[in-house]
């Protein structure tokens, strides 16, 4: 009997060393940040850059850029601080956006501006250009909404003068115009050059095509001799001895909501439906049956019921009532759109060497399309697709991008920065952050 | 009437967490886990109703009875593909499959008898928090066996038995909805339901070779449970999706409660000593897809589908047992439960892998009616990594461990 206690109190003692010591570990390979020194990282971009969302720039959107997740998640393999131009509480609404306040009768979504709490401080000198609150100190996040690679050259580009400058440039920069490399008139690439990281990832050159396309094909393309240029400044400021980086090529513009949303097909099909066609008005002012090669931009007022003369017609579904040149990317304008991504993304591609890497953003881009309607990426049982609000990845502005779908960029950048400098740094839980959010009631 | 008392009892009894080779819960009786959940070829007494049917038979009292259970502590981690800072740990709450064993001898050779037991279940909850919280917030699932039972020895040496197994059990399931409010909450879904009644066998052949030697082999048959009109709730979705997801919402689905084959040995070397081995081959092929179909379409579709493709898998166990004193006995064994889950298929549901046991255990007799046994038994399996990319599971590492503790009492006449 004394034996039975003995043995089973020796037995209850094991079982409760098992208990508090035994917790299942996983051995994860340790993160190291491999070749890189990251302390510090600058950002070089565009609105993508800058955490643009939703039609505008303001503070929740700056904090989920995609290089703010990077820059978080660099510090976990010894990355320093990351000092984004971020608006204050108080202007959180920044430039003002768009917010998701229900669904038409049709299922349209019904997209209200935010106009409160904004960080205007008045207007520019050119009388249409809104100034926006300083940000005096130095930052690391470079991304200038609107930039194009054009610009980076240009001095005065963010002088607050009356021929029209870029606002968000402006507040980065002093009042005074000189002295010129470090005043209002400094050109971006100098603001680049000074800033001095130690690691860099540039994504420029949408704006370089996004502008004519999203325009309809009224606004201009960069050529590529001056892509070229402007690149070469571009990457004589950033690569100084031992500095390395990341460059980021432009995805297909057309494969964003903003050209898919109002897919031609099944415009097509609403006309043909309705015993009509449905036509354009193409960049020669010629007005024809559209094609499933054209793209109708997400702001047309396609279908819109319209007098003509003594009839209603939906918009577009009649010659005498053909969508405007401003609401169609025709098959030429979008051939020529093609075209210059291209030799654009050649051109990025030429700098990759040791000391920097390529991230194929087109080619992630292409593979997350729809085929067949079904989406092709999953992640965490989460599916993403290019759908505008539905996917999950486009913001309500159908160019830029959601939380989470920056959150996916930035975890794509990480990828091929582990590869390309055998570092292992961690990936960032994309389900942290938001989609498009829907109002509650 | 039945129902009610059933889902009451699945509240108050979760069965364990997948703690065998896929949800399968190998825990049938107090004696045997002890000795590494052999069986098939020993005279087990009244838990022979689970093990082998065959030796009930044998039964050397005129009747019996036994009550056991188990508490399953288990604890799952993980960890996202390439990342050591994305880690999950899983908060199950204790499992505690039991055992109802009850034989009664008609004459010399014949006997019946009733058994109760919980061969399947699971209760993994992962919270809504985590990065695989779309897959799985929470899966709980038990499966309860009334298995009466004949049993008839044709000669002194060989007895056959079969049981019917009467089956009934219930699931629920959480996950969260990737649609998300201006408040910032996101949505939930929740599968809810009890199983249809379903039927399957256990049989039986025990033969005793020699004084020392014994073989046994044992097929418990496939069940299949179905729940036919299970409750779909959802929370937290917002007015503009709520279309998608309407109220009122009812599933069926199926899930296959896997056929066993098992060939069991027992050596008896001296009166004291007791040494055992067990093969099983468990038909896990059954297990092709898990599918829930709706009354009304959900998130656009009328079900939702994905891939298991379970393939059938072995274990091997072996098993001691010693009589150190007469009324007291030691009891240790081990086994190696081989995962039915390929690559490519783990989920969170069953972040299954091969699954390594190893169990003590001692019996004590109180008196010549009485008997006490206690186990304890310490599960690991090893660690796995896995894309997921075929069952819509979460990428990522997994590791798993349980410490399952249990007792039974026995009472003979």
């Amino acid at each position: 009997m004394k034996k039975f206690f003995y043995k089973s109190s020796v037995l209850a003692l094991m079982a409760g060393i098992f208990l508090t010591s035994c917790d299942p570990e996983i051995d994860t390979p340790s993160s190291s940040a491999g070749e890189l020194n990251l302390t510090k990282y600058v950002a070089v971009g565009n609105s993508l850059t800058a955490g643009f969302a939703d039609g505008g720039l303001y503070r929740s959107g700056q904090l989920n850029s995609y290089p703010a997740i990077m820059a978080e998640q660099f510090k976990l393999v010894g990355g320093g601080e990351f000092t984004q131009p971020l608006f204050t509480e108080a202007q959180r609404n920044g430039s003002g956006y768009l917010r998701l306040t229900g669904f038409t009768a049709a299922g349209l979504p019904i997209l209200t501006p935010v106009t409160s709490e904004l960080a205007v401080r008045g207007m520019g000198q050119d009388g249409r250009t809104l100034l926006y609150t300083k940000f005096a100190q130095p930052v690391q996040n470079l991304g200038v909404p609107g930039i194009r690679m054009e610009n980076v050259t240009t001095a005065g580009y963010g002088w607050n003068n009356p021929l029209g400058f870029n606002p968000y440039f402006e507040r980065l920069l002093p009042d005074a115009p000189v002295p010129p490399k470090s005043g209002a008139l400094t050109p971006y690439v100098d603001l680049v050059a000074a800033s001095n990281p130690t690691f860099f990832t540039m994504w420029l050159g949408n704006n370089d095509v996004l502008g004519y396309a999203t325009s309809g094909g009224q606004g201009n393309i960069t050529t590529e001799a001056n892509f070229k240029t402007n690149l070469d400044a571009m990457m004589t400021a950033l690569l100084k001895t031992g500095v390395k980086g990341m460059v980021i090529n432009i995805p297909d513009v057309t494969g964003i909501p903003y050209f898919t949303t109002k897919a031609t097909a099944s415009l097509r099909q609403m006309a043909a439906a309705a015993n009509a066609k449905l036509y354009i008005t193409t960049g020669t002012g010629t007005v024809r049956e559209a094609t499933n090669d054209d793209f109708v931009l997400l702001p047309s007022t396609v279908g819109t019921p319209e007098q003509v003369g003594t009839m209603t017609i939906p918009h577009g579904f009649s010659p005498f009532n053909a969508l405007a040149n401003s609401e169609v990317l025709d098959k030429d304008e979008a051939a020529k759109v093609k075209l210059a991504t291209q030799q654009f993304n050649q051109a990025l591609a030429a700098k990759a060497s040791a000391n920097v890497g390529l991230v194929d953003m087109n080619a992630f881009f292409n593979s997350v399309q729809m085929k067949e309607g079904k989406p092709q990426l999953s992640i965490n049982a989460v599916a993403y697709s290019p759908a505008f609000i539905t996917g999950n990845l486009f913001s309500l502005d159908g160019v830029h991008l959601t939380p989470r779908g920056y959150a996916i960029v930035a975890n794509k950048i990480i990828d091929d920065i582990n590869k390309k400098f055998n570092s292992r740094i961690p990936k960032a839980d994309e389900t942290k952050f938001r989609t498009v959010q829907f109002p509650v009631n | 009437m039945k129902s009610k008392i059933l889902a009451l009892l699945g509240s108050a009894l979760l069965s364990g967490t997948a703690m065998a080779g896929g949800y399968q819960v190998n825990l049938a009786s107090q004696r045997q886990i002890g000795m590494g959940h052999t069986g098939t070829g020993l005279l087990t007494g009244t838990s022979s109703i689970f093990f082998n049917p065959g030796a009930m038979s044998f039964m050397d009292s005129r009747g019996a009875v036994t009550i056991g259970g188990s508490g399953i502590i288990s604890k799952i981690a993980y960890s996202a593909p390439e990342s050591g800072a994305i880690t999950a740990r899983t908060d199950n709450p204790t499992g505690t499959p039991f055992q109802v064993y009850a034989v009664y001898g008609i004459n010399e050779k014949l006997k019946a008898g009733l058994g109760v037991y919980t061969p399947f279940g699971s209760t993994v909850q992962w919270g809504n928090e985590w990065s695989g919280r779309y897959a799985l917030n929470q899966l709980k699932l038990q499966a309860i066996y009334i298995q009466p039972t004949v049993s008839y020895a044709i000669t002194d040496k060989l007895g056959v038995g079969i049981g019917l197994n009467y089956v009934v059990g219930n699931v629920n399931l959480q996950r969260s909805v990737p649609v998300q409010s201006q408040d910032g909450t996101e949505g939930g879904i929740e599968l809810d339901g009890s199983t249809e009644s379903a039927w399957g066998f256990n049989a039986g052949v025990y033969f005793q070779a020699t004084e020392k030697l014994s073989i046994g082999v044992n097929y418990r048959s496939k069940v299949d449970l179905r729940v036919e009109n299970g409750d779909v709730m959802f929370s937290n979705i917002p007015a503009a999706a709520r279309g998608n997801f309407p109220d009122g919402t009812s599933f069926n689905a199926e899930l296959p409660m896997p056929s066993t084959l098992s060939l069991g040995l027992g050596f008896k070397p001296s009166e004291r000593l007791t040494l055992a081995a067990d093969v099983s081959y468990v038909g896990w092929d059954a297990y092709e897809k898990l599918r829930f179909d709706f009354s009304q379409n959900v998130g656009g579709s009328s079900f939702s589908e994905a891939g298991r493709n379970y393939e059938n898998t072995f274990i091997y166990r072996i098993g001691a047992e010693y009589m150190v004193a007469d009324g007291l006995a030691l009891r240790g064994g081990a086994y190696l439960d081989k995962t039915p889950v390929q690559d490519g298929y783990l989920t969170p549901e069953t972040p299954d892998a091969d699954s390594r046991g190893l169990s003590v255990g001692l019996g004590y007799n109180v008196s010549d009616n009485i008997s006490l046994d206690a186990s304890f038994l310490y599960i690991n399996k090893k660690e796995r990594t896995d894309a997921s990319n075929l069952s819509g599971g979460i990428a990522g590492t997994y590791k798993s461990i349980a410490y399952i503790p249990g007792i039974g009492l026995n009472f003979k006449f």
